[in-house]
């Protein structure tokens, strides 16, 4: 399934409302971590009408890491 | 005053300032518009959401520190106390740290314990905050972490609040900046390649909440200030699956443990400057169990472009620490407002012991710990001006400051990643204006003479009445 954000094909359901009624599904990407609800608006769930500032294009290995990983320390 | 925070939402409700919306709703776009809306009213109540589409029985609580009516409440306060009256209840209440801890053996967090099939979409009833958020987040969590090298203080254990993005059914990331407290344990845990033990309280009392988000020293607990404030012990208990220290009457405890050295695309966020955050490379928790109270209420915040919820939660709350660490050293400090956007800007009131002096106020205001990324526009004035009186410190902008002399811009320190103006995030500035009279040797202004203020508060009294009649009539 298509990620609404970064377009790749990663992404997959992953909550259904807890009360069986199918009032709403949600899905997460696992490559940007983006989750949505099935219930949203436009603006948020479908890729043609987000803002595309929004949108994540590039790696994501390429991102801004705020608190980078210390160096190993031998015990 | 308050054990929980189901005592204060009882209080909330006696006084008018808790409303509650029964109408079966989606969870987005009409719960930020909730949130939204209760905190641009005139001392906007909470709001309990009751009835949410797939999620029956369940509750959100929002907006629950978003006025000051309510805050004044939470210091048990009436609930016309303006910020000032506040502001100086809050300092007393803070001498009385350390406030007493008491374990409870059967806390009632732990009512229903789950560790099987977690998936906390379907456990809790979260929503997007903000459109354009990258998923669901607890803004509003008190969040537990110990320094695995010092695990048996109270003292460096931290409760702080930081965002959490729900990123799977047992999958959080959290945001943990360099200057904040559980930065320390992380890395300290990361060194060892080791994974951190973590747990995310929500919906605990009014004061565990406001210091939970107060920038207090590394070795202060939070748990003991929060019982300095409420004026009784703080109840709390341990955790099932690790040794920290919960909140024994929390509404929901998530447990688990941050994965060592790894890092995962979070946000973005929209954030208390009023923005949204970028999409950065953060850590990640994975959950263990989710314990929560019988029939248990979601608490969390609504933010948007200030005001809402979140300025007022971290108002008082930034002021006075930044108050006490100032005044340690210089006691001619009168009075902190550093109530927008969490301190990034800030003004102080402040007597000149000797010419410059304020600038040197300033200069340590710069050097706290919470000052060195946020205070970065610092206005001092008078010890006669109120600097919870925008009026009086415009006035005193207006009539005291040499541009000159008095503005001082000091470029590339540390900023806070957030604000908008951060660039690359994490560099800013200090921008100094110094609206204090001067006191020799520097010039003294040019001789003038203030106008003084005649006797009118017995008048104040007497017209504010007949304004009340004449609005009845």
């Amino acid at each position: 399934m298509k990620c609404v954000r970064c377009l790749h094909d990663t992404a997959a359901k992953f909550a259904e409302a807890p009360d069986g009624s199918g009032a709403w599904e949600m899905y997460v990407c696992s490559r940007c971590n983006f989750t949505w609800r099935n219930t949203e608006e436009d603006e948020v769930i479908n890729p043609e009408k987000r803002d595309p500032y929004f949108q994540l294009k590039g790696n994501i290995e390429d991102l801004q890491v705020l608190v980078p990983v210390p160096p190993l320390k031998k015990s | 005053m308050y054990r929980d925070l189901r005592s204060f939402l009882t209080k909330l409700e006696e006084e008018g300032q808790l409303v509650h919306i029964t109408d079966e709703i989606l969870p987005e776009p009409t719960i930020r518009e909730i949130g939204r809306a209760a905190c641009d009213l005139p001392n906007g109540p909470a709001v309990m959401i009751e009835n949410i589409k797939g999620h029956p029985g369940k509750r959100v609580v929002l907006n629950v520190h978003g006025s000051w009516a309510n805050h004044a409440l939470m210091l048990g306060m009436d609930k016309t106390a303006t910020v000032k009256e506040q502001f100086f209840n809050l300092l007393e209440k803070w001498d009385r740290y350390p406030g007493e801890v008491k374990y409870v053996g059967k806390p009632a967090c732990q009512e229903v314990v789950i560790k099987d099939n977690i998936n906390i979409d379907e456990m809790l009833p979260m929503f997007r905050i903000n459109a354009y958020d990258a998923g669901c987040f607890f803004s509003k969590a008190s969040v537990v972490t110990k320094d695995l090298f010092d695990p048996d203080s109270l003292e460096t254990e931290n409760v702080g609040t930081y965002r959490l993005q729900v990123q799977g059914k047992d999958i959080i990331g959290i945001q943990a900046l360099p200057f904040h407290d559980i930065a320390r344990h992380v890395t300290k845990a990361e060194e060892m390649n080791k994974p951190l033990p973590i747990a995310i309280c929500l919906g605990v009392d009014p004061a565990l909440t406001f210091m939970a988000s107060t920038p207090i020293n590394y070795d202060q607990s939070e748990y003991k200030y929060a019982a300095a404030i409420n004026g009784i012990p703080c109840e709390i208990a341990k955790a099932l699956t690790s040794n920290l220290d919960i909140p024994a009457n929390a509404e929901y405890v998530i447990e688990g443990e941050i994965i060592p050295r790894q890092r995962f695309a979070e946000g973005p966020f929209g954030e208390f400057p009023g923005s949204y955050s970028g999409t950065r490379l953060q850590t990640r928790i994975k959950v263990k169990c989710i314990t929560h109270r019988k029939d248990p209420i979601f608490e969390n915040l609504f933010m948007g472009r200030p005001w809402t919820e979140i300025d007022y939660l971290l108002a008082l709350n930034t002021c006075v620490p930044l108050y006490k660490q100032l005044k340690e050293t210089m006691p001619e400090i009168v009075a902190v407002n550093a109530m927008y956007q969490h301190g990034l800007t800030a003004i102080v009131s402040t007597a000149n012991r000797f010419g410059g002096y304020a600038k040197s106020v300033a200069f340590r205001l710069a050097s706290t710990p919470h000052g060195i990324s946020y205070c970065k526009n610092i206005i001092l004035v008078g010890p006669d001006v109120d600097p919870f009186n925008l009026e009086q410190v415009m006035w005193s902008l207006s009539a005291r400051v040499r541009p000159d002399k008095d503005v001082i811009v000091i470029p590339y320190t540390p900023g806070m990643p957030l604000d908008p103006t951060s660039e690359p995030p994490g560099m800013g500035g200090k921008f100094i204006i110094d609206a204090t009279n001067p006191a020799p040797p520097d010039l003294i202004l040019r001789e003038t003479r203030l106008i003084d203020n005649p006797n009118s508060k017995g008048f104040e009294k007497i017209i504010s009445d007949l304004q009340k009649k004449a609005s009845v009539k």
